[in-house]
């Protein structure tokens, strides 16, 4: 369906995207991922033939983007970041002219134009000028102004930015919908749509390409390791002892860390010890800084690595060394629990905190989001992101390497937050 | 040709939905009819002559054009629609075309204003219809020239302030070329026949010069050309 080899962009600052080499089936939804800057418009750009690549080539249906400009852009639907409307005119006069424009044939225009309208929810403003339109109305009308010839190959821009809750559900659930019947190639850098709506996953950073592949495959290729956040109702000391010792009795090894919160709850701590579900990157915060650095080491680290131990045994005491510092807080417990392999032990430890009367206020798996995957990838130098993901050498050198550099900045991730507390 | 006439369609509905249009005509008709009583009525005995009127007709051209043209490119670029006609199947030849049709229709709808004055001289007395209309065609072939350069200005920046004064200036050198090197003679002889209100003469009296029609119309396809290469470069950036 849509072919991208080895295509680089070069613009005058230096920017710009190298060697982007990917292709697309019929029907899939590939979600293009990456930071700001990093390079996704101007691939999309180059895919829509608004721009022409400065080496490599971009075919759509086998028609070269560039040599058979028309027939191949007949073909695609683009709706850039700013969907492409004009104030003055109205709904239907700009639907209209796209339609004309795209090439729609004369008598059906008027079926089409009315059909979208319908389609995107925008009955009863087709006299209203595009300019008093709400955000949400003009990026429907965007969408209405991709889809109206009937596209194969479906390209957009963040569709979703800029527009509220509500206003992204309509707007996903109107992609899916399309899914069905296009390809679609969707920007974002909100991860959850990307679990929410791809079939397939490609990583852009820095201009060039370090991921592809599904969503949930993504993470587990990236994970061997099974950890839960919990939060216990109780007194610190007790749960520590209870916990620690449990996790020693158990035969695997797990890391434990605990953090405590004072029991009316200190909204300022909150959301930085709460990094686990949240979708907000924060990555300054000890939480996720913690997660990522370990997670880097483990995920090419088998579950009897001799070297893992060591560094449990450094976060354990580091974060308990943490807590035991300030005895006041008491109430809640929270800990993070972290077998190196892939083992459920939900169901023990609910056990084991019922017997000894210590309520279970909240229980979540932690997964290797998406979110963790996009930091991971995108912080990094690209250089060794690309060795240790996508060519996944068995780098021996690397990975104590790896370890030596989790350990510390485990230890400071658990000292920057001890200071703060 | 359906692509072009809908760009061009989309351009006149937009002239006439955008207030700057509004404003150009009526500085226009304002200005041209003030020209024409001063001429005509005040000054007597009055002459029943398009011709009279004509020069003051051409030089509200000067003014008038780079408004009418400044926002054609510029504002696609402003408000990111050149994504859309760019990667639309329409090639942008077809989008130049389109646009510079829906200038000539502006520049119409400007002579058709202007008619108005010969309308009210030939109340007075007896008009020449050979110069009349061989001078109107004059002015079309001049203005439409004038419109190309315009609209070339106008693929030359996102800001319409700045197509506008560019359009403005680039206007303004060909239409001295003749008077600003009228001292020198030999580089007159070079740069006269490149200047716009002198070609007009020879129409004005009723005579259709075959090389001042060409300049012209060729002045006109290169400033065409020359929008479509600017606008084709920026997929090269």
């Amino acid at each position: 369906m849509l072919e991208v080899k080895q295509v680089s962009k070069t613009y005058d600052g230096g920017r710009g995207v190298r060697q982007i080499d990917f292709s697309m089936q019929r029907g899939e939804i590939v979600g293009f991922l990456g930071p700001n800057g990093a390079g996704k418009t101007t691939t999309m750009r180059m895919i829509t033939g608004y721009l022409y690549p400065t080496e490599g080539i971009i075919t759509v249906d086998g028609l070269s983007v560039h040599d058979e400009a028309r027939k191949a852009r007949s073909k695609i639907g683009y709706l850039p970041e700013t969907p492409p409307l004009y104030p003055d005119l109205t709904v239907d006069s700009y639907l209209k002219f796209v339609a004309k424009l795209r090439g729609v044939p004369a008598r059906e225009q008027k079926l089409r134009v009315a059909e979208m309208v319908s389609r995107l929810g925008l009955n009863g403003r087709e006299r209203q000028s595009v300019r008093h339109l709400s955000k949400g109305y003009k990026q429907r009308l965007g969408l209405a102004q991709a889809i109206i010839h009937k596209p194969d190959l479906l390209v957009l821009d963040e569709p979703t930015s800029g527009l509220d809750p509500n206003q992204i559900i309509e707007i996903r659930s109107l992609i899916r919908e399309l899914g069905e019947n296009h390809t679609v190639l969707l920007s974002t850098h909100i991860l959850q749509e990307v679990g929410a709506l791809c079939d397939r996953v490609l990583i852009i950073n820095r201009g060039e390409l370090v991921m592809d592949g599904a969503p949930d495959e993504i993470g587990a290729r990236m994970e061997n390791r099974f950890a839960v956040t919990l939060e216990v109702s109780g007194e610190r000391e007790r749960v520590e002892t209870v916990l620690g010792r449990w996790a020693e009795a158990r035969g695997i090894t797990a890391e434990i860390r605990m953090e405590t919160l004072e029991a009316d709850g200190n909204p300022a701590l909150s959301p930085a010890v709460d990094g686990s579900d949240t979708d907000s990157s924060a990555a300054s915060t000890e939480a996720p800084e913690h997660d990522r650095v370990s997670e880097k080491g483990e995920s090419k680290a088998s579950s009897d690595d001799p070297e893992i131990p060591t560094l449990e045994q450094t976060g354990l005491e580091s974060t308990e060394s943490l807590a035991l510092s300030d005895t006041r807080m008491s109430g809640t417990v929270r800990a993070l629990l972290t077998a190196s392999d892939q083992q459920d032990f939900r169901v023990e430890l609910f056990r084991l905190l019922a017997d000894t009367d210590l309520p279970i206020l909240e229980l979540h798996k932690e997964n290797l989001t998406l979110e963790d995957v996009f930091l991971k990838l995108t912080s990094e130098p690209t250089a060794a992101a690309e060795d240790s993901i996508l060519a996944d050498k068995p780098a021996s050198l690397d990975r104590s390497d790896d370890a030596a550099a989790s350990e510390t900045a485990d230890s400071s991730g658990a000292e920057i937050g001890g200071e703060r507390k | 040709m359906n692509r072009i006439l809908a760009i061009s369609g989309k351009e006149l509905r937009l002239y006439f939905l955008a207030p700057t249009s509004y404003f150009a005509f009526a500085i226009y008709i304002l200005m041209s009819s003030f020209m024409f009583y001063v001429d005509f009525v005040t000054y007597q005995p009055s002459i029943i002559d398009y011709r009279l009127i004509l020069g003051d007709m051409l030089f509200m051209l000067l003014i008038v054009i780079p408004v009418l043209t400044m926002r054609l490119v510029s504002e696609e670029f402003r408000q990111g629609t050149d994504e859309l006609l760019l990667t639309s199947p329409a090639s942008v030849t077809e989008v130049v075309l389109g646009k510079y049709l829906a200038s000539l229709g502006v520049l119409m709808m400007l002579l058709v204003c202007n008619l108005a004055y010969p309308a009210v001289m030939s109340l007075f007395g007896n008009l020449n219809m050979t110069t009349l209309w061989l001078s109107v065609l004059g002015v079309f072939l001049m203005g439409a020239s004038m419109m190309a350069i315009g609209l070339f200005a106008s693929s030359l920046s996102q800001h319409q302030m700045v197509s506008a004064v560019a359009g403005f200036v680039l206007l303004l050198l060909f239409w001295l070329a003749g008077s600003m090197t009228s001292q020198n003679e030999t580089l007159s002889a070079w740069i006269e026949p490149f200047s716009l209100p002198d070609r007009i003469s020879n129409l004005t009296k009723g005579v259709i010069n075959g090389p001042d029609v060409i300049f012209y119309v060729s002045l006109a396809v290169l400033f065409v050309v020359l929008s479509i290469q600017v606008i084709e470069r920026k997929r090269w950036r």
